[in-house]
């Protein structure tokens, strides 16, 4: 009965998903940009998220002029979907109409965001669990010991470098965030202050390094040695990979 | 002794009744003080006499935290009369100012119900003490803020003098907490300590003890700093600071006290904005720079380190790299930065930055000039320190391509596509919401597993390898598992009385287990061989006797009758049992 109740609560869920998703694209089709985006945010609020979804609310952002929004709803879809070149090449597209200075991670960021913390964590677990087992087969099968050599030390290696991938990754994804400029108007300041002194000027769709949060601020650096404090509504804050 | 209070117990109970009812009974409240400032405490004694209290009543009142302290009882006799007396302690901390009242409270003592009179406690806002206050030396502890007498400018590092005085009479103090730092268009920085020192105030030596603040201009105009509010828990000598056997040494009087300062008020100049450095950034103070850059001889796309030290005085935290022109030829990576600081508000000590750049083409001979720029508060001026530019030798090789890291985006820069990439039509899988699994507590557990199952398999290996190189240890083990054998077939062969067949395995079973325990040949174990050796091993005579027993019975049956299966039955019994009295044999 419990089951019954869940099979039927979830199919309802999904179709209500799936209809406003429908309306939301719609509204897109029909060039109603700003007011597709509000519908997909509005699937987003209620606490269904996929990559599509992100994706088409990213391009409804994009068409509205909101350039922060667009960029900041890519990064979320390359999160789920790393590898997916449409994101890819949308998030690069809306990057280049970014006027200003703008962070970028570092190359091993980069070569680390092509897969997902999850899949990380898969590759490092399936090689390392491989790697015992061959192990403990030498020990149970001492004549298979000279077959089973080579591959075990390969295996082990595999292990050690995926290791090291999955904790380079997981620190960056638990230590590091991104802040992406949502406002039009915004502007850095030298302290977490309203009337504190400007600090230098952001535009929307930049992205920068956050190094501290205090009192509903963000203190953002632009990768050019500049540092600022930002309100948090004027930005979206997301882990680097 | 106990036999004694509990066969004169329901005595004394009603001693207590009778005084208590003897007496009357009374229920009081009080305050020790109606009048206290913010950040004090004030107690509130309950006092119950004549009897134990039935209930103890607890004040709530809205802005007092009042919080039970303790309870005490004493008993006095008063020309041959007791009587008791209970007091109920409670602390009473103000969350605000005001005027409360501690509504009257009943209790029931011996029955009676009685009622206290309501109780009023006001609550005063700490302030600074007066001058004349301070010179009569009536203040107990008091606390100053000084800033320095000039104009500052924002982003301008000032140093805020405070200074702590506690009369000679405090022994002691603890807890020492600000509750209060307003600093309005300030950003309060690190707080410093100085060495304590003594001051003669009227007819009061008072020790004092200076904490430097560090403030840092954030906006223009005249700005207040203070009052700051700070608690501190003091002890008073109760002797006027002398140390004797009723003062002193033996404790003095503990008091909770709020210090509060003036409220100080400075000027905040705009920087001037004539003559303003285009690469001025915001910085403030009194700066130099040196610059080195390593190595100079590269080829196109090796890295360059450069390294630009900021040093001198000022809010060293909030200095940024400005932009440098010229460098259009180089990629230039974030920089790092380092603060290194001299002195302990952190207000001078230098700065590094160290950036990593490379050459672009071959054509490069030299690394453009570095600038800095700030404003130095004590000439009003601003003032540019420039590194000249630094000959480089590039070589071409080639092509690298290089990892894009920072940069701006240039107009003529080539756009990979015209448009976005169209919406999807389908919503797509639901994101599996959660944490990741590296973070979950059994995804971690379950990699313990293989490691586990490895553990297994080494130690498995490791006791196969002891049995195969231990050859004794090995015919013990298959002599074991003869034994177990054979004596199913003993019982088999006794059951059906196949009495030959039974002796036969049953003499072998013996030359087997014998030749095991005296490791020697199976075949060459005879029953004259058992006195002698087994005796040496340390078997007893019953043991001996046995096997004898079984090996004469195995003789004797080449020539004997057949005999029954009860009779087989039995020597299978004592056979185990001298077995199993062999195996107990230490080899």
């Amino acid at each position: 009965m419990f089951a019954a109740v869940f099979l039927c609560a979830g199919t309802l869920f999904a179709s209500d998903v799936t209809d406003d998703f429908s309306h939301a694209n719609q509204l897109f089709a029909e060039g109603k940009f700003s007011e597709a985006a509000k519908a997909y945010e509005s699937i987003l609020n209620a606490g269904s998220v996929s990559q599509n979804l992100l994706f088409n609310a990213g391009d409804a952002e994009f068409k509205s002029g909101n350039l922060g929004r667009a960029i900041a709803a890519f990064r979320r879809a390359e999160l789920l979907a790393p590898r997916d070149a449409d994101v890819r090449a949308n998030l690069d597209f809306a990057r280049n109409q970014v006027q200003g200075v703008t962070w970028r991670q570092s190359w091993w960021e980069s070569w680390l965001g092509s897969l997902s913390l999850n899949e990380w964590t898969a590759l490092a677990a399936i090689t390392f669990w491989l790697t015992f087992i061959l192990f403990a087969v030498v020990q149970l099968r001492p004549e298979w010991k000279n077959v089973l050599r080579g591959p075990a030390r390969g295996m082990a290696v595999a292990a050690v470098f995926f290791c090291a991938c999955l904790m380079a990754a997981a620190n960056v994804h638990f230590s590091d965030s991104v802040a992406v400029v949502v406002s039009p108007d915004a502007v850095t300041r030298s302290g977490p202050f309203d009337d504190a002194q400007n600090a230098f000027a952001v535009h929307d769709g930049a992205e920068l390094a956050i190094l501290d949060e205090r009192n509903g601020w963000v203190q953002v650096t632009d990768g050019s040695g500049r540092t600022g404090w930002m309100k948090g509504s004027q930005v979206e804050v997301l882990p680097v990979i | 002794m106990i036999r004694v209070l509990k066969l004169f117990s329901p005595a004394l109970a009603l001693l207590f009744c009778c005084v208590s009812t003897a007496f009357g009974a009374n229920f009081t409240a009080s305050l020790d003080r109606d009048n206290i400032a913010m950040g004090e405490t004030a107690t509130l004694s309950l006092t119950f006499e004549g009897g134990q209290p039935g209930n103890v009543p607890t004040p709530d009142v809205p802005g007092l935290d009042i919080a039970n302290s303790g309870n005490s009882t004493s008993f006095t006799f008063v020309n041959g009369q007791m009587s008791s007396v209970v007091t109920v302690t409670f602390s009473v901390t103000p969350q605000q100012t005001g005027r409360f009242v501690i509504p009257a409270m009943q209790a029931d003592i011996g029955g009676q119900r009685i009622q206290t009179q309501p109780l009023t406690l006001i609550v005063t806002r700490p302030g600074a003490p007066s001058t004349s206050q301070i010179n009569s030396g009536s203040q107990v502890a008091f606390m100053r803020l000084t800033l320095p007498d000039k104009k500052v400018y924002p982003g301008e590092m000032i140093a805020g003098q405070l200074q702590i005085f506690f009369r000679d009479d405090v022994q002691n103090y603890q807890g020492f907490q600000f509750s209060s730092m307003p600093a309005d268009g300030f950003t309060v920085g690190k707080l410093s300590q100085g060495g304590t020192e003594r001051a003669r105030i009227g007819d009061h030596v008072y020790t004092v003890i200076p904490v430097s603040v560090a403030l840092t201009a954030v906006k223009t105009g005249t700005l207040t700093v203070g009052p700051f509010t700070a608690n501190v828990l003091i002890i008073v000598s109760q002797n006027n600071g002398e140390w004797g056997p009723f003062g002193g040494f033996f404790g003095g009087q503990q008091k909770q006290v709020t210090l509060e300062t003036e409220p100080v008020t400075i000027t905040s100049a705009p920087l001037p904005t004539v003559d303003v450095p285009t690469n001025f950034n915001g910085a403030v103070g009194d700066y130099t720079m040196s610059v080195d850059a390593g190595p100079t001889n590269v080829a196109v796309g090796d890295p360059v380190t450069v390294r630009v030290k900021i040093s001198g005085r000022g809010s060293l935290d909030s200095i940024t790299m400005p932009a440098q022109a010229g460098w259009s030829d180089f990629k230039i990576f974030s920089p790092t930065s380092k603060t290194e600081t001299s002195d302990d508000m952190g207000d001078e000590g230098s700065k590094t930055f160290e950036e990593i750049v490379t050459p672009q083409n071959a054509r490069i001979h030299e690394l453009p000039p570095i600038s800095f720029s700030f404003f130095n508060p004590d000439d009003g001026n601003y003032h540019t320190l420039t590194q000249p530019a630094m000959p480089i030798s590039v070589t071409a090789v080639g092509a690298t391509p290089l990892p894009t890291i920072a940069g701006t985006r240039t107009e003529n820069q080539p756009t990979q596509a015209q448009d976005i990439a169209p919406i999807r039509q389908n919503f797509g899988a639901l994101a599996q919401a959660g944490t990741p699994l590296v973070t979950r507590p059994t995804f971690l557990a379950i990699q313990s597993v293989p490691v586990l199952a490895f553990i297994t398999a080494l130690v498995w290996r490791r006791r196969a390898d002891s049995l195969a190189n231990n050859p004794r240890l090995r015919r013990q083990r298959a002599v074991e598992q003869l034994i177990a054998g054979g004596l199913d077939d003993l019982n088999k062969f006794a059951a059906e009385n196949k009495s030959n067949e039974f002796f036969a395995m049953l003499f072998r079973l013996l030359q087997e287990e014998l030749g095991e325990r005296l490791d020697c040949p199976a075949i060459s174990i005879t029953e004259a061989d058992v006195d002698a050796r087994l005796v040496s091993l340390g078997a007893n005579q019953e043991t001996i006797d046995s096997l004898r027993e079984l090996f004469q019975a195995c003789n004797q049956a080449r020539y004997a009758h057949v005999q029954t299966s009860e009779e087989l039955s039995a020597l299978v019994s004592k056979f185990k049992r001298t077995v199993a009295a062999l195996q107990e044999l230490k080899v």
